[in-house]
C-alpha cells in the first residue's frame, strides 16, 4: 500500500473513531435513555467481562457452529446437486425452471414447516440454515456448469476423458468463480438464519443471548452481542475473500 | 503421392503400409440443420502427409476438419482412420483449435495444461514433470511452465496448445486455422516450428487455413473447397523442396505460380 | 417453446400429484404436511375470511416503508460517496464496520427501543436495504461516462442541478436494479422479523398456523408468500425491461 492510501486509511479510522466518540457523547449526555443506548465504554466492558468471566465465547462458538454446519451441508448438497442438474441438458430443462421459480421465495418462510417437522431442535436449525444457504450455491453451480466453454468439452472428447474427469478437471474449475460467489452469499444467509433459529428455538448462541439481554434490559450485553455478530459477519466474509483470491488467482493474474 | 525432396522420415512402422491412406473420406456428405454443408467429398491422406485445405469463408473447411476429428458424423459416406470408422474422437488424433484462448484451461498453468493430456493417457505422476519439461521445451516455452494462459501472448498460448496436442503422441494433427488470429511475424515463426515438429514426429497433418501462401508454404498438397455445399474444387501437389525457407521458398517461380493458381480458384469460387 | 414449457411444468405437477396421492393413500395425519388439495382449500378460506389479505397488507406495508426509508438513505449516501472521492475514502472504515452486522441482530435493540409493531419492523428492513442500494448506487455514479460530468462542468450547472439533471438520470438504470434487489431483501427481512418475533403480517400468520397444528393453512401461507416473492421480482423485472430496455438486464450478476 502506498503512503497516500495509508494516510487515507488512517484518516478513515479517525472518522470511525469520531463516530464512536459521538456515540459516547450521546450516551454520556443521556440524549437517549441508557436503557436503550449504552455508551461504547459499557458495551466494551461487557465484551471484556463476557470473554474473561462469562460465557460469551461459548455463545460465539455456538453461533459459528450453527452457521458452519448448515453452510457446509448446503455447500456439499448444493454443489453436488447443481453439478448433476447443470451437466445434463435434459435435467436442466426439467428442473431449472422450478428452481428459478423458487428462488425469490423468502427462505425464512420455511421455518414454521421445519418446526412442525423437527420441533424446536438443533436439527430444525440445521435444516433451515442449510435450506436457506443452498439456493445461491445451487443456482450458481447450475449456471456455472451450463456456461462451460463448449470448446473445452471438445478438448475433453478428443482426449477421451472419463465423465468423472470431465466434471472434476473441466466443469467444476470452470464453474468455480460462480460457485465461490454463491458460497459467499450463502455465508450471509447462514448467519442471519442462525440468529433467527437461535431466537426461535432458544438454542445456545449469540442470537438467543441478545434476545435474553434485551428482555432483561441489559443493553450493554445486548450491544456487545450485536458487535460480535457484526464481527462474525466481517471475519467470515474476509476469510471467504481470501479463499477466493487464492483459488481464483488464474483469473486476476496477467492482463 | 510420394513425398518429394523432403527431409521428412516416414512414420514409425504402422499396421498400414505407407502407400495406403491413413485418413480417408469416401463420398462423405454432411447435413446440419437442414443444410448440406459438405457434399460427396472423397479424399485420401497418406501417413506422414501434410495436407492443407483452403477455401472461401463458408466453404466448409472447418467442418471437413471436424469430420476428420470425429467431432461430427457424416450423414452419408464414411470417414476412416487407419481403416477404422471415426465414430468418435480418438486420442491419437489431436486437434489444434483456432481459438486457443477457449481451448486452454485458464485455471491451469502452462505445465498444468500439458499435464491434462498426460493425466488422461494415464502417465504416472512421477514421470509427468520430465515429459512436460520436454514438451514445453519443444514448442519454445521452456521458461513459462508456471504461467497461466492469461499471462501469455496469443502466440505463446497457441504454442501451449500444440504442446498439449503433442503430449497425446498423435499419429495425426488436425489444425483449424491455428495461426489465423496471430500477427504476421509470430505466424511465420510458428509455421517453421510446426514444420520442424511435424518432421520430427512423422505425424500426418490436415491444416485448414484461409491464407493461400501459408497453405503452399506448409503443405505437400493443397485442396481447395468450393462453397455451398462444400466440395473439392482443386487439388495441387506442392513440389517445393524441403526444408522450406520463409524467404527463398516464397520467391521461387513455382511458389508464385501455385499462388496465382489458387488465387484464381478462390476468385472464381466467390463469384 | 411449448415443449420447453411442458418440461418446466412437468416436475412441479408430478410432485403435486405424488403428494396428493401419497397423502390420501397413507392416511397419516401429519403436523407438517397436507395434501395439495387441502392446502388449496385453506388458501381459498383464508382469502374468503380476509385474514390473508390483512396480513399481506401489513407485511407489504412494512417492507415497502422500510425499503423507501433505507433506499432513500442508501441512495443519498451512495450518490454522495460516488461523487466525492475523499468523502468515500473517509467513510470507508465506518461502512466496512457497519455493513456486516446481520440486520436481524438489530431485532432485540429495535424491540426494546420501539416495541412490537410496524415501527421496529420498518427500521430493521430499512437497515437491511441501505447497504445494497448504497453500494450499487455508488458504483453506478462512479461508472458514469466522464464526458457527461465534463459537460455539466462546461454548462456550469449548480451541484444540485448536476445531481438532478446529469447524475441521477445517467445512473438510473443501475439504481433501479439496486432497488429491485433491495425489494426482494425487504420482503425477506419483513417476513423473517414477523416469524421471529413481531406479531403482525404473513410471518406471524404462518407461525400461528403452525402452532395451531394446521399444516394445510401453514402451507397455504407458505405458497402465498412464495407467490408474492415471485410476483414482486417478476413485476420489477418487467418494469426494468420496459423502462430501460433489455440491455438493462444484460450482464447482471446472478
Amino acid at each position: 500500500m502506498n503512503p497516500a492510501l495509508l494516510m487515507w486509511r488512517a484518516a478513515s479510522f479517525l472518522v470511525a473513531a469520531g463516530f464512536v466518540g459521538l456515540w459516547q457523547l450521546v450516551a454520556n449526555l443521556k440524549l437517549v435513555s441508557p436503557v436503550f443506548l449504552p455508551g461504547p465504554d459499557r458495551a466494551w466492558a461487557s465484551l471484556v467481562r463476557g470473554f474473561t468471566s462469562g460465557d460469551l465465547l461459548a455463545k460465539t462458538i455456538g453461533t459459528l457452529e450453527h452457521m458452519a454446519y448448515g453452510w457446509l451441508l448446503a455447500s456439499i448438497v448444493g454443489i453436488a446437486l447443481g453439478a448433476m442438474i447443470g451437466s445434463s441438458k435434459a435435467m436442466r430443462s426439467y428442473v431449472a425452471p422450478s428452481l428459478e421459480f423458487l428462488r425469490p421465495l423468502p427462505v425464512s418462510a420455511i421455518i414454521p414447516v421445519a418446526i412442525a417437522l423437527f420441533g424446536l431442535t438443533q436439527g430444525m436449525a440445521l435444516f433451515v440454515i442449510a435450506f436457506g444457504a443452498i439456493w445461491p450455491m445451487l443456482l450458481a453451480t447450475v449456471h456455472g456448469f451450463a456456461a462451460v466453454e463448449p470448446r473445452l468439452y471438445e478438448v475433453a472428447r478428443s482426449l477421451h476423458m472419463s465423465r468423472l474427469a470431465v466434471i472434476f478437471k473441466i466443469a467444476l474449475p470452470s464453474a468455480s468463480p460462480d460457485i465461490i460467489s454463491g458460497m459467499r452469499l450463502s455465508l450471509t444467509v447462514a448467519l442471519i438464519l442462525a440468529v433467527v433459529c437461535e431466537i426461535l428455538a432458544g438454542l445456545d448462541g449469540l442470537g438467543y443471548w441478545v434476545l435474553l439481554s434485551a428482555r432483561a434490559f441489559r443493553s450493554a450485553d445486548l450491544f456487545a452481542g450485536v458487535i460480535l455478530l457484526g464481527a462474525i459477519g466481517y471475519v467470515t466474509a474476509q476469510a471467504m475473500s481470501m479463499v477466493e483470491q487464492r483459488l481464483l488467482r488464474w483469473r486476476t493474474s496477467g492482463h | 503421392m510420394i513425398l518429394s525432396a523432403t527431409a521428412r522420415p516416414h512414420p514409425p512402422a504402422a499396421a498400414v503400409s505407407p502407400a495406403k491412406a491413413q485418413i480417408a473420406f469416401s463420398h462423405v456428405t454432411l447435413d446440419l440443420g437442414g443444410k448440406t454443408i459438405i457434399e460427396d467429398v472423397s479424399l485420401d491422406v497418406k501417413p506422414g502427409e501434410f495436407l492443407c485445405i483452403i477455401g472461401a469463408s463458408g466453404c466448409g473447411k472447418t467442418t471437413a476438419l471436424r469430420l476428420a476429428a470425429g467431432l461430427y458424423q457424416p450423414t452419408s459416406g464414411d470417414v476412416t482412420f487407419d481403416g477404422a470408422s471415426m465414430r468418435a474422437p480418438r486420442r491419437d488424433v489431436a486437434i489444434v483449435f483456432q481459438d486457443y484462448g477457449k481451448a486452454l484451461l485458464p485455471w491451469r498453468t502452462a505445465a498444468g495444461n500439458v499435464s491434462l493430456a498426460l493425466e488422461t493417457i494415464g502417465m504416472p505422476a512421477s514421470q509427468r514433470p520430465a515429459r512436460i519439461d520436454e514438451l514445453l521445451h519443444k514448442v519454445g516455452l521452456p521458461n513459462h511452465a508456471g504461467k497461466y494462459p492469461a499471462e501469455m501472448s496469443g502466440g505463446m498460448q497457441q504454442r501451449l496448445q500444440i504442446a498439449r496436442c503433442l503430449a497425446q503422441e498423435p499419429k495425426a494433427l488436425l489444425m483449424d486455422e491455428p495461426f489465423g488470429a496471430l500477427d504476421a511475424m509470430t505466424r511465420q515463426g510458428l509455421q517453421d516450428e510446426v514444420l520442424e515438429l511435424v518432421a520430427a514426429s512423422g505425424a500426418t497433418v490436415i491444416f485448414v487455413t484461409h491464407d493461400l501462401e501459408e497453405a503452399i508454404y506448409l503443405g505437400d498438397r493443397v485442396i481447395g473447397l468450393l462453397p455451398h455445399p462444400g466440395r473439392i474444387g482443386i487439388e495441387l501437389t506442392i513440389d517445393l523442396p524441403r526444408p522450406r525457407d520463409q524467404l527463398t521458398t516464397r520467391e521461387q517461380p513455382e511458389f508464385l505460380r501455385l499462388r496465382r493458381e489458387l488465387f484464381d480458384f478462390i476468385k472464381a469460387s466467390e463469384a | 417453446m411449448s415443449g420447453e414449457r411442458w418440461k418446466a411444468a412437468a416436475l412441479p405437477v408430478a410432485l403435486l400429484v405424488a403428494l396428493e396421492i401419497g397423502a390420501r393413500a397413507s392416511g397419516i395425519q401429519s403436523d407438517a404436511l397436507a395434501p395439495p388439495s387441502a392446502v388449496a382449500v385453506a388458501l381459498a378460506e383464508a382469502f374468503a375470511d380476509g385474514s390473508i389479505i390483512g396480513a399481506t397488507r401489513d407485511t407489504l406495508a412494512s417492507a415497502f416503508a422500510g425499503l423507501l426509508l433505507g433506499g432513500a438513505v442508501g441512495l443519498a449516501l451512495g450518490i454522495a460517496l460516488g461523487i466525492f472521492q475523499p468523502f468515500d475514502r473517509l467513510m470507508e472504515v465506518t461502512i466496512e464496520a457497519l455493513r456486516p452486522i446481520p440486520s436481524i441482530a438489530l431485532l432485540p435493540i429495535a424491540l426494546i427501543a420501539l416495541g412490537f409493531g410496524y415501527r421496529m419492523e420498518i427500521v430493521i428492513v430499512a437497515f437491511a436495504c441501505v447497504w445494497p442500494i448504497l453500494i450499487l448506487s455508488r458504483a453506478a455514479v462512479r461508472s458514469i461516462e466522464p464526458r457527461l460530468i465534463e459537460v455539466s462542468r462546461a454548462l456550469k450547472l449548480s451541484p444540485g442541478d448536476r445531481v438532478r439533471k446529469i447524475i441521477v438520470p445517467a445512473a438510473l438504470p443501475r439504481i433501479f436494479l439496486a432497488f429491485r434487489l433491495a425489494a426482494g431483501i425487504a420482503l425477506i427481512v419483513a417476513v423473517t422479523v414477523e416469524i421471529a418475533i413481531n406479531p403482525i403480517g404473513l410471518g406471524a400468520s404462518i407461525m400461528t398456523a403452525q402452532q395451531a397444528l394446521r399444516p394445510d393453512l401453514m402451507l397455504a401461507y407458505l405458497v402465498w408468500i412464495g407467490l408474492i416473492g415471485y410476483a414482486l421480482n417478476a413485476g420489477l423485472v418487467v418494469a426494468q425491461k420496459h423502462l430501460f430496455g433489455p440491455a438493462a438486464l444484460a450482464g447482471e450478476a446472478r
